[in-house]
């Protein structure tokens, strides 16, 4: 189809990789100016601090994140989660900063033929119209869900995130609550990111990252999760369950963790916390199904955290 | 100005900052091998390696690529072929070959690694899945694929070259063959569609003249009918060429549009109510399309509702009174339900395009066409010109499915800006219009009863079928339960529902996957109710003779004998076995003609039929070499040119019996004419007698039209339209006359037994093993045969499981029109494979062999269905089963 006439209503989009921004740039999603950014040395690779922190470049790729064996063994459930995303061609080009920053897959913003909030239009096509991979936390006006791996996997570990404005931003900080239907995280304009930064890892703790698709590999997530527990004498001594998916914004399942912190790490306090996965919920008429994958994806991981 | 290195040479980067790294490749370089697909990142065909890593072209920006070293599929073998491409020959791993070179580039960066790191270690199905997750083949022929990967890691294709099973398999992993994607002239325009915004509108005015204003714009067309009525989003309403693709999108962007929306109604459900806006007036209803491989027969409209058609039913009344009375009775052998399919695109990775060139008066296309030779007649006949001065050229064609059967506007289009631009005009969908406006399989909603006697005889069947066909109309999906199953009554009836969305085409065995889907089902609940094996029972009610010795070989798998009850687990992943059946007409087209020719010591064989990814030019080859003693790579075929003696279409499965029996005919000419006219005879107990006396002959030809079939057939061998009478009889005979389709004797047919795996937690179903026995006859080209059986499996388990068109059901918007939202089956949904030819059956066609396209897909949806609900005890009754479709029920709940 043809590119609309839309004009960007901002100075300039950022470019680092491009895996997101050449497709709308085909399509005729994004038309305005473009400003091509590159690493500087400290913008790119993995930093190590004496203390065991990580400071990733925001021009890491995802391929140099899946495939660094340090950042593996400390932080298993960010190497998994740059394993499991997108494509092994995509993810040898993708940045971090990138995967953070890129733009929502919803079918309506996709297409330039029709109008929604994250195109200056006035409302969201997706919530009265055909919301099948949408959001099943509702949380504000855009239904679509965010779609960074990343981000859920960073939040699970309470990243910080340094931008060339701001120093020490809580990820969470930087993706907003998705009250702005107009956006996918809370960057000021002309704001760009700069490093990741990583808590050196708590002793003994695990983490593992999966996603509920229909078919094998490749696909956007219907439901994604990173889990981190630390589990001592057969209990729950901490857990991060951070989801992506299925709100406008990576969420912490917080009733989830509070069911199992200090619980023992057996089926029936699983259970009850796979039950709390979906505390809060306000799914779309379409999208009750994501609330089974959510307690199905929850309960794998834990089980898999305690096995 | 930057500059990269590509295949060791320096080439300069444009410094427009929209370039992307596929553009420079394909257009400034004309390096073609790289294949521009889905635009997005998902399918992989334009891989390359930047500094040694795989990366997708079409999402990398050009000027990223500076001081970079970038290798395309034609750096990869360019000084001898890289043992990645000669295991891909020798296990045809390709069908159209348009994925081809994505996955040649990424399975040599693989295997180069994986030999550095692990030596000739072999890799399993998860790492080659993993490695290769990027790429999607449409043709489904990754079961090869996987084999290529493992041996060629393994080692076992560092030595020398090789003579691959499939003919022109050399140039497809080299990147050398030349689709009509990858067609240049001199001068040539880029084309454009502008489509319409509207589900429904009349349009009232349409200023051309901005666009003609624009520099670089050399010609801009009206598309619109005479009525000036756009029926669906997508509708064509105009078209410009243009030097490039960016000027011609600004072009038609600044094209004036008036219009008067009209009401619309979208969808099934919408478009059959009593209140329902008309979608086509009694007098444009001939602006329908066909989603049909024949003409149809008339049928009444009421509102947006054909039908219903029901020439095929077997004493529909009493069917009715039947299941009524048994419905009353609370009879617990009657089995009733709805099923629901979804739609399916055809998703051909090659987009529909075309390539238009006047010289003088003579018209030359490039299309990637089904069918050159037809697409010839129509043009010719719709622009008045001769046959003689239009010519259509398909070399290669990145697969077709069924959509690329007729003369499409991205034809027409291009025919008609070259002729106002006076310049070549090439028109090439982009991925949006490919997944929206060229067609799909239509949705359906099917409502079935059957009814088994007292005697456990097949007593009654009743099918009604609702095809969400969009502008078009003509499905056929009851009608076939008639030809399969016989029973004491049949009450089929099929309807059209159009409505404001794009026309559907035909689809590989049009009708046959939904009415399996429904039928399949119904046998096997009838089992389940009777207490009686499902193999048992069709053998029972299926006196088929082709299909009675596959449900021998069925009921003799160790998969189907150790099948454990139904529902007889509890945990949370299930297996399950089931089973289902499959049927296709034997169609061969009357006037197919091979010439068959010495032409300087070798022998060259020609028609004007084309290479869709089906193997057409091996099975000729296969043919000819073994009449004549030779090897196959010894045959030169001519295939994909309209001037050649007129050749069959590439649908219906019909190609193979249309071309083997005049090759073989033209065969014995040619062999008496090099007899007579050889100076001496070979010497005598030479064991190679033809290949001296093709050295020795004069440049000799002879050709042949397709002969009628033998009369003499195995017992039970009939026309499967002989169970429908005299109207049987009737259908034939219209097929013949207005489709030129001959319906043969002898039914193709599949029997599949499949597994699957049930996540019952996340709705995930993995089809893990497939055994599919296809009854076709001879097997003319037993590799390739293989790869279509496997690619079949495939394709359907796409159907199945993942693939769905959605749409905004106010606007009429196309929602998945990229390939991350239309989700076809990628490598690691592959499951292992097992296909079991039965060579008999069509003793009775010259040279034995039929076609497999079509047949070995039917059967799939319903095995997969039957096989979960034998795992769950849950039966799902609408296609794709999704993760939502699955949990909802699981839990019993309705999916939304």
């Amino acid at each position: 189809m043809t590119p609309s006439a839309m004009t960007a209503t901002q100075a300039g989009e950022f470019r680092a990789a491009g895996t997101d921004l050449s497709e709308r740039r085909r399509s005729g999603v994004s038309t305005g100016p473009l400003i091509d950014i590159s690493a500087a040395p400290d913008t790119i690779g993995m930093h190590w601090d004496a203390d065991g922190s990580l400071r990733i470049g925001a021009f890491t790729t995802i391929a140099a994140i899946a495939a660094d064996a340090r950042l593996a063994a400390a932080y298993p459930g960010i190497a998994a989660s740059a394993q499991g995303l997108a494509t092994p061609q995509i993810r040898h080009l993708a940045t971090l900063g990138g995967n953070l920053a890129q733009r929502s897959r919803c079918w309506y913003y996709r297409n330039p033929h029709i109008a929604c909030l994250k195109k200056g239009g006035s409302d969201c096509p997706a919530r009265s119209g055909n919301h099948l991979y949408h959001v099943a936390f509702d949380l504000g006006p855009c239904v679509a869900p965010h779609p960074s791996t990343m981000a859920a996997a960073l939040l699970a570990y309470e990243a910080k995130v340094t931008t060339d404005r701001r120093g020490s931003l809580r990820i969470g900080d930087l993706l907003g609550d998705g009250s702005n239907g107009s956006a996918d995280n809370a960057l000021q304009p002309g704001e760009m990111i700069k490093s990741v930064t990583l808590a050196s890892p708590l002793q003994g703790e695990r983490a593992l990252y999966k996603r509920a698709i229909s078919r094998t590999h490749a696909e956007w997530p219907l439901v994604e999760v990173c889990a981190r527990a630390v589990i001592k004498d057969g209990a729950f001594q901490f857990v991060r369950l951070a989801a992506g998916g299925i709100a406008p914004v990576p969420l912490r399942l917080a009733a989830a963790e509070a069911a199992l912190q200090g619980k023992r790490a057996h089926a029936a306090a699983i259970a009850v916390a796979a039950e709390r996965a979906t505390s809060g919920a306000k799914p779309l008429p379409m999208t009750g199904y994501k609330l089974d994958l959510l307690k199905g994806v929850v309960q794998d991981l834990l089980e898999r955290l305690a096995g | 100005m930057s500059t990269m290195t590509i295949n060791g040479k320096l080439a300069p980067l444009p410094d427009d900052p929209d370039a992307l790294l596929v553009d420079v490749v394909r257009d400034a370089l004309d390096l073609t091998g790289t294949k521009l697909v889905c635009g997005a990142g998902v399918c992989g065909a334009c891989t390359v390696l930047v500094n040694g890593e795989p990366a997708v072209s079409c999402l990398m920006p050009a000027r990223s690529a500076a001081n970079t070293n970038v290798t395309t599929v034609e750096g990869i073998g360019a000084a001898r072929l890289h043992p990645v491409q000669k295991a891909f020959m020798a296990h045809d791993a390709l069908q159209c070959g348009f994925c081809t070179p994505g996955f040649i580039v990424e399975a040599a960066a693989f295997h180069d690694s994986w030999r550095a790191a692990k030596g000739t270690a072999v890799p399993s199905r998860e790492e080659i899945g993993a490695a290769l997750s990027g790429h999607l083949c449409r043709c489904g022929a990754y079961d090869g694929i996987f084999r290529a990967v493992a041996d060629a890691c393994a080692g076992r294709f560092d030595g020398n070259d090789i003579l691959p099973p499939r003919l022109e398999a050399r140039d497809k992993v080299t990147g050398s063959a030349k689709y009509t994607v990858d067609i240049h002239h001199d001068g040539q325009l880029e084309g454009v569609i502008l489509r319409s915004p509207f589900a429904h509108a009349r349009i009232s005015e349409l200023d051309l003249t901005p666009a003609r204003a624009m520099p670089g714009v050399n010609a801009a067309i009206s598309l619109l009918g005479d009525d000036r009525i756009v029926r669906y989003v997508g509708e064509p309403i105009a078209a410009v060429a243009a030097t490039d693709r960016k000027t011609a999108l600004a072009a038609i962007a600044a094209i004036k549009l008036g219009s008067e929306r009209l009401p619309s109604a979208i969808g099934l459900d919408e478009a059959r109510r009593a209140d329902a806006p008309v979608v086509f007036e009694k007098s444009a209803r001939k602006k329908a399309g066909n989603v049909s491989e024949g003409g149809g027969a008339p049928a009444s409209w009421k509102g947006n509702v054909r039908g219903p058609s029901a020439a095929f039913s077997k004493k529909p009344k009493k069917v009715r009174s039947w299941v009524d009375a048994a419905r009353a009775a609370n009879n617990p052998l009657l089995v009733e339900g709805i099923f629901r399919t979804g739609t399916q695109q055809h998703a051909c990775l090659e987009p529909h395009a075309a390539v238009a060139r006047f010289d003088g008066d003579r018209l030359t296309v490039h299309v990637s066409t089904q069918a050159v030779f037809h697409v010839m007649e129509l043009i010719a006949k719709r622009y008045k010109l001769g046959r003689d001065k239009v010519r259509v050229i398909a070399d290669h064609v990145g697969g077709g499915f069924g959509s690329k059967a007729a003369l499409g506007v991205e034809t027409t289009t291009a025919i008609e800006l070259a002729r106002e631009a006076k310049a070549p005009v090439r028109v090439a969908y982009d991925r949006h219009e490919e997944l929206s406006v060229t067609g799909y399989r239509p949705a359906t909603e099917m409502k079935i009863a059957l009814l088994p006697s007292e005697q456990g005889e097949l007593k009654a069947l009743s099918l009604t079928a609702y095809a969400d066909t969009g502008a078009a109309t003509n499905s056929t999906i009851a009608a076939l339960a008639r030809l399969i199953y016989p029973a004491e009554g049949k009450e089929l009836a099929d309807f059209d529902v159009i409505s404001n969305l794009p026309a559907g085409a035909p689809f590989r065995g049009p009708g046959g996957p939904p009415m399996a889907f429904a039928l399949e089902q119904a046998i096997d609940e009838a089992a389940l109710r009777m207490n009686v094996d499902p193999i048992a029972l069709r053998k029972r009610w299926d006196p088929d003779p082709n299909r009675q010795r596959l449900y021998d070989w069925a009921s003799g798998l160790e998969a189907w004998r150790n099948r454990k009850p139904i529902a007889a687990q509890s945990g949370r992943f299930r297996r399950g076995v089931g089973v289902a059946t499959g049927y296709w007409l034997y169609l061969w087209q009357p006037g197919s003609k091979v010439e068959v020719a010495v032409k300087g010591g070798r022998i060259v064989a020609s028609t004007a039929t084309q290479d869709i990814g089906t193997g057409t030019r091996t099975v000729i080859a296969n043919t000819v070499a073994r009449e004549f003693g030779l090897e196959p790579h010894e045959i030169e075929v001519r295939i994909g040119d309209s001037k050649l003696p007129e050749g069959p279409g590439s649908g219906g499965s019909r190609v193979t019996a249309s071309v083997i029996p005049p090759t073989l005919l033209a065969i014995e000419q040619l062999k008496t004419a090099i007899q007579q006219n050889a100076k001496r005879q070979p010497v005598p107990g030479s064991n190679a007698p033809w290949r001296e006396m093709l050295a020795a002959s004069p440049d000799l030809s002879a050709s042949s039209v397709r002969p009628e079939d033998s009369r003499q057939m195995a017992p039970g061998i009939e026309s499967p339209l002989r169970q429908v009478g005299f109207l049987g009889w009737i259908f034939g005979w219209m097929m013949r006359r207005f489709s030129n389709l001959a319906i043969g004797a002898g039914v193709p047919s599949s029997v599949q037994v499949l597994e699957v795996e049930v996540d019952t937690w996340l709705g995930h179903v993995r089809v893990v093993n497939v055994h599919t026995g296809i009854a076709v006859g001879k097997i003319a080209a037993p590799a390739l045969a293989h790869s279509q059986a496997a690619g079949a499996v495939i394709q359907g388990i796409g159907y199945a499981l993942y693939e769905a068109r959605e749409v905004d059901s106010r606007t009429g918007d196309v929602l998945s029109g990229g390939m991350e939202d239309y989700r076809i089956p990628g490598i690691a949904d592959m499951p292992l494979i097992d296909v079991h030819f039965d060579e008999g059956g069509f003793d009775h066609v010259l040279g034995g062999s039929v076609g497999i396209g079509e047949v070995a897909t039917v059967p799939t949806s319903p095995a997969v269905a039957n096989a979960i609900l034998n795992a769950t005890g849950v039966r799902l009754t609408e296609l794709p089963i999704r993760p939502d479709r699955l949990v909802a029920a699981l839990k019993g709940r309705a999916a939304a």
